[in-house]
């Protein structure tokens, strides 16, 4: 049994005094950057790599490791008590858990978000520990014609997040899309929708717009509707999820784990896509699609694991190839490469307690940010019997500065406070901005993809149906088309949200 | 006149030393990094700062302002105060090409740079089980097959398109060039093969999987140290000539002293044994230059892209 000995190997390397203390280290910091919108993992990573010199590599990557996933546990509990998502992943954890936080189920969303999270972590990791090289194979057959076709397919899926009339949902993906084209044209060079300020070339930052459109015209409502009076929070009955939950939520958790882990694996991909994706499929095959964007558990507990599973499996690329796929992957390869590291197959032979030490302590940090945020639930539930007249001063102050801290400049502050705005707009006309963001996701990496692939094959259109896998999607796409345009699935959905309307 | 002149410029000169006397032990300097944390110029520099500080005995906090290609944190210095407390990174060619053709926020000719830092020569990358072994076997199949060959890039005029550029017209080939929005995700696809070859830094090459990926050009004038192995373009036949120069700059009317109290204490940190052995790890291709040797390389190789530059106007 090689594999066990291997593990046994990883456990032993992981579980050094020392180690354990670096993996609660930066499962605390995680945890606490996480709950801070705007601070991001990328930037504290980036803050604390040179740190690591001065540690052993083991020790080092394993703190690093710790704040990434930390951050998705911690991610969740702004956007559960205050509508306020920490982190682009948790963007969509908000639209039900806030529901939930509002019908005084506060408790119950945070545990099922934690416990949600835990599971998927620990599946994640063993997939990671157990098919790494496979699947890290089949990840890099997804070249920019795969893209496309997943990208199409997820726009549609997209109008499946929102409540309401299918157009509006529509409007608000295209609305998505525009702002998606703001920056330099990456095929040209050429600036776009700029008007001239340098501060928008590389485009508006996700977390500007999410803060603008959940944050702040949160605010604003809220404070029209009651005043500074504050927000109604129905008594918090119980603060453990019930035996109903627990039966709602669990195979929420399983399809969330599978969609987290495999997005995860796709560069470009991570736990972004795979929490949006994951909610429209909860929504998607549930009996009770009423239900979401009212407090469905289901709406928290697929996308918390599919964020999380998305984070752990995010390493497979990385470990097995040396190939990050996204920013926060690219840091950790920095990491690697500080203690003279290279990620790659060769690190599997050459230094297994490397791999196997890591993979070791992703389980034991997953433990132990279940253990920091159960206990901590009671605590953030009490936040939410703070007086919003306190209360919205400091959420908005948080929003400042997380925005501010993206790129250290004003603007994106007031670019977010625009937002704010229009996103207020959008509530009075019943609009949602679940679909905007992922349109505003997916539009560049459609838009530049779709380019590359025509680029590659000199204008030939062909290559989306030539290649297996980009023929798979699209034809999902349209099965999934004809089912939205067929009149009985049509009366259906609408029916099922007549109830909302009211 | 003339003298009565020259001696209050001299006493102007000499208040200002005077009042800068303090210069850098009154309050922290701040540390302007183009790019977002995590790049390769803010490693870099978050390696340096903690040299710089003990030579200098000032705080040096590390402020990212990113976006545009460097041409934010360039306006942000040249909106800064001319005492010696606000520096910032500089990087070529993006700080020589981005004023071809368009109007610039601030005036490149009012920054000076104060040291650079590093040199990392472009490479050409091909999978290593590639059919094409040599730049020669690549360029010849892409004259046979005009615009076969697909080359991540990294945008419009950035290193590799740059780069590419030199060796479409160097060779007579014609090549598809495939932007993506960073060196990583240009691997990637090389790996999974759905591009033919792409651009990397040596330094970024000497640290990726050498059993997956193989260089078969280096865009130096001679072989760098990271890859004494690897021919130049030029050894192989092609008139490519290409590297990233990475370093630190400052206003230039931040008094002369100051700034060359700067480059000093680069140069003094650059050869310190604790320093050289992070930058080896990083595998960071060192080349110090003095500010003054820095900027008089500059009109050459600003005119050499703009001649680049011209080629992609005509149409490429």
């Amino acid at each position: 049994m090689e594999f066990l000995d291997l593990l046994a190997l990883g456990f032993g390397a992981a579980l050094t005094p020392e180690n354990l203390a670096f993996c609660l280290l930066g499962a605390l910091l995680g945890t606490l950057i996480g709950v801070l919108p705007g601070i991001g993992p990328t930037t504290t990573i980036a803050v604390l790599l040179p740190v690591t010199f001065f540690l052993p590599p083991l020790a080092g990557i394993i703190m690093l490791a710790g704040i990434y996933y930390g951050a998705q546990y911690g991610g969740s509990t702004t956007a559960i008590l205050v509508n306020l998502p920490g982190e682009a992943s948790t963007v969509v954890t908000a639209i039900d858990g806030y529901k939930m936080a509002q019908k005084g189920r506060a408790g119950a969303a945070l545990a099922v978000a934690a416990l949600g999270s835990f599971f998927a972590g620990t599946v994640a990791t063993f997939g990671l520990a157990i098919a790494g090289p496979t699947l890290s194979g089949f990840a890099l057959s997804f070249g920019p014609a795969e893209y496309v076709s997943l990208m199409i397919f997820g726009l549609l899926a997209a109008t499946i997040l929102a409540r309401g009339p299918v157009l509006k949902a529509i409007g608000m993906i295209l609305i998505g899309l525009l702002l998606g084209t703001v920056g330099t044209d990456l095929s040209t060079g050429a600036s776009r929708m700029t008007f001239g300020a340098i501060e928008l070339f590389d485009g508006i930052d996700f977390i500007v717009i999410a803060i603008g459109l959940f944050g702040f015209s949160e605010i604003i409502e809220n404070l029209e509707k009651t005043g500074a009076s504050g927000v109604k929070v129905a008594k918090i009955t119980r603060l453990w999820p019930t035996r109903e939950d627990f039966k709602r939520a669990w195979p929420a958790v399983l399809r969330g784990t599978g969609v987290g882990t495999f997005l995860g694996i796709l560069p470009g991909g991570g736990a972004t896509l795979a929490s949006f994706s994951a909610y429209s499929l909860e929504k998607r095959v549930s009996k009770r699609p009423a239900e979401f964007g009212e407090g469905a558990v289901e709406g928290v507990a697929g996308p918390e694991a599919a964020n999380n599973a998305g984070a752990q499996s995010s390493f497979i690329p990385l470990l097995t190839l040396g190939i990050p796929s996204n920013n926060m992957m690219a840091m950790m390869l920095s990491a690697f490469v500080i203690h003279g590291l290279t990620p790659g197959p060769q690190i599997l032979q050459s230094q297994p307690q490397i791999f196997w030490g890591l993979v070791a302590s992703m389980w034991i940090g997953n433990a132990m940010l279940l253990v920091i945020n159960l206990p901590l639930i009671g605590l953030w539930v009490r936040l939410l019997t703070i007086p919003y007249r306190l209360l919205y001063p400091a959420i908005l102050l948080f929003c400042c500065v997380g925005v501010y801290s993206l790129n250290n400049r004003i603007f994106d502050v007031a670019l977010a406070a625009g937002f704010g705005l229009v996103g207020y707009l959008f509530r009075k006309a019943k609009c949602e901005p679940g679909p905007l963001l992922l349109g505003f996701v997916l539009g560049p990496l459609l838009e530049t993809n779709l380019r590359r692939t025509l680029l590659i094959s000199q204008g030939d259109a062909s290559v989306f149906v030539e290649r297996p896998i980009s023929l798979t999607l699209l034809v999902a796409t349209a099965l999934l088309l004809l089912m939205m345009i067929v009149p009985n699935f049509r009366k259906n959905r609408e029916e099922a949200f007549k109830g909302e309307e009211a | 006149m003339k003298k009565i002149l020259a001696t209050s410029a001299l006493a102007l000169l000499a208040a200002t030393g005077s009042a800068q006397a303090e210069w850098p032990t009154d309050r922290p300097i701040e540390l302007i990094v183009a790019f977002a944390p995590g790049g390769g110029t803010d490693i870099m520099l978050r390696t340096l700062a903690p040299y710089l500080k003990e030579i200098l005995g000032a705080e040096i906090p590390v402020l990212n302002r990113p976006g545009a290609s460097g041409e934010i944190a360039y306006t942000a210095l040249a909106q800064s105060n001319p005492d010696g407390y606000t520096l910032s990174s500089l990087n070529t060619p993006g700080f020589l090409t981005m004023r071809i053709g368009r109007e610039l926020g601030f005036d490149p000719a009012a920054i000076c740079p104060i040291a650079r830092i590093v040199e990392d020569p472009g490479a050409l990358i091909v999978q290593a089980n590639s059919p094409y072994q040599t730049m020669e076997e690549l360029v010849a199949y892409a004259k046979e097959n005009p615009g076969a060959v697909s080359m991540g890039t990294t945008g419009v005029g950035t290193d590799e398109h740059l780069a590419m550029l030199q060796l479409e017209e160097s060779a007579g080939i014609d090549l598809t060039a495939i932007p993506f929005a960073g060196a990583n995700e240009a691997k990637t696809a090389l790996l999974g093969g759905h591009v033919t070859a792409i651009g990397l830094n040596v330094g970024e090459y000497s640290t990726a999987d050498q059993n997956a990926l193989k260089a078969i050009g280096q865009f130096a004038e001679e072989r760098s140290v990271l890859a004494p192995d690897l021919p130049t373009a030029k050894e192989q036949g092609f008139d490519v000539i290409q590297s990233s120069e990475r370093g630190l700059a400052t206003r230039c009317d931040v008094p002369e002293e100051i700034r060359a109290k700067l480059s000093d204490a680069v140069d003094q940190a650059l050869a310190d044994p604790a320093f050289l052995e992070q930058a080896g790890q990083m595998a960071l291709p060192l080349s110090y230059l003095s500010g003054a040797e820095w900027v008089e390389q500059m009109p050459g190789r600003l005119e050499r892209y703009t001649e680049i530059f011209s080629l992609i106007e005509a149409g490429r």
